[in-house]
């Protein structure tokens, strides 16, 4: 039932992004706003209280979100936020960019640092990615504090971990 | 001769010679019945005497070789059990020195079965505590890893190991 609420939003943010001209952007957008509420229990809470008037909510998104995201991004947040489907955001996000990328043919490469990456530097991992796996990808950067840092991509089967923490855990099992 | 005595003078006679005549009657009489019914058994019983003596005789005989033989006999037994006694110091003897052998060698064992336990367990307390310290050294130098990594994680060094990251991605297909 919620998984199929979620493709239901996900299909109707991937129209809209694409009627924009601006599903790339969305996608990613999507997918960073998602990981960054996710990753903050005080935002959590917050944007999912029912009991806070929706205008309120919305207005903390557009504050958190104003002049950082693309107006669809901001404006399909705040949908989502005044629905109440704040739990649901994350799921909605990577529905948003699994259908993006196979709209496109490419293959979602799901990548984990402790800081988010800007455009320069998705473009270039997506380029470096496909250089290597001979296939399109489109990138969907997960903020993971626990990382501590460098990169850990997952694409498919293939795992590329290049992070300070496994680099960490290699060392103590090495002692 | 009684009536010559009664005829005598009469000082040493009864009063009454009647009474003299009637008790040597009397006398008469109870020594002949003695005479007819005990004689013969008196006779058999004399008769009889040297035979019962010469059994008797031959009893004590037979009794004292008996004893005699009893005698020689706890003798013998005596001199079973000296030997017996000998034996069985000889053999306690030899029990104690088997057993005192047999204890030192026991004893010569346990100790040892007690170094070679010792040494062991020496080895095992010395590469534990070879681990425990080098586990120490490793739980300490890790930590100190940690600290000096999460102090140096600045946003320049998060996006230098994001950008040496993709370089090296792009630098292995």
């Amino acid at each position: 039932m919620s998984e199929a609420v979620n493709n239901a939003y996900a299909e109707a943010i991937g129209a809209v992004a694409r009627a924009e001209g601006q599903a790339s952007t969305v996608e990613r957008e999507l997918v960073a706003v998602a990981s960054a509420i996710t990753g903050s229990d005080e935002l959590r809470t917050t944007l999912g209280d029912t009991k806070i008037p929706a205008a309120r909510r919305i207005q903390i998104v557009e504050d958190l979100l104003g002049g950082n995201a693309a107006p669809a991004t901001v404006s399909i947040v705040s949908l989502i936020v005044a629905n109440g489907r704040v739990g649901d955001l994350e799921a909605i996000a990577k529905a948003v960019l699994n259908r993006g990328a196979a709209a496109r043919g490419e293959e979602v490469a799901e990548v984990r640092s402790a800081v988010a990456l800007n455009d320069e530097q998705i473009e270039r991992l997506a380029a470096a990615l496909k250089a290597k796996l001979h296939r399109d990808v489109t990138i969907r950067n997960i903020v993971d504090p626990s990382v501590l840092g460098g990169i850990i991509t997952q694409v498919g089967e293939t795992l590329l971990d290049g992070s300070v923490r496994t680099r960490m855990t290699q060392l103590r099992e090495a002692f | 001769m009684i009536a010559f005595l009664a005829a005598g003078n009469g000082n040493w006679l009864p009063h009454d010679i009647n009474e003299v005549y009637w008790g040597t009657a009397a006398f008469l009489i109870v020594f002949g019945l003695i005479i007819w019914k005990a004689g013969p058994a008196i006779k058999t019983a004399i008769a009889a005497r040297p035979a019962r003596i010469a059994e008797e005789l031959g009893s004590a005989a037979t009794a004292r070789a008996s004893g005699e033989a009893k005698v020689a006999e706890v003798k013998n037994a005596l001199a079973d059990s000296d030997k017996e006694a000998a034996r069985i110091i000889d053999e306690a003897r030899q029990t104690a020195s088997r057993l005192s052998s047999d204890t030192v060698a026991r004893a010569e064992a346990e100790a040892v079965a007690i170094r070679e336990r010792g040494a062991a367990d020496l080895v095992a307390a010395r590469r534990q505590a070879q681990a425990d310290l080098t586990n120490e050294v490793s739980r300490l130098a890790l930590g100190a890893a940690e600290r000096v990594v999460d102090a140096n994680l600045t946003d320049d060094t998060q996006q230098a190991l994001i950008d040496s990251y993709i370089s090296q991605v792009g630098a292995t297909n």
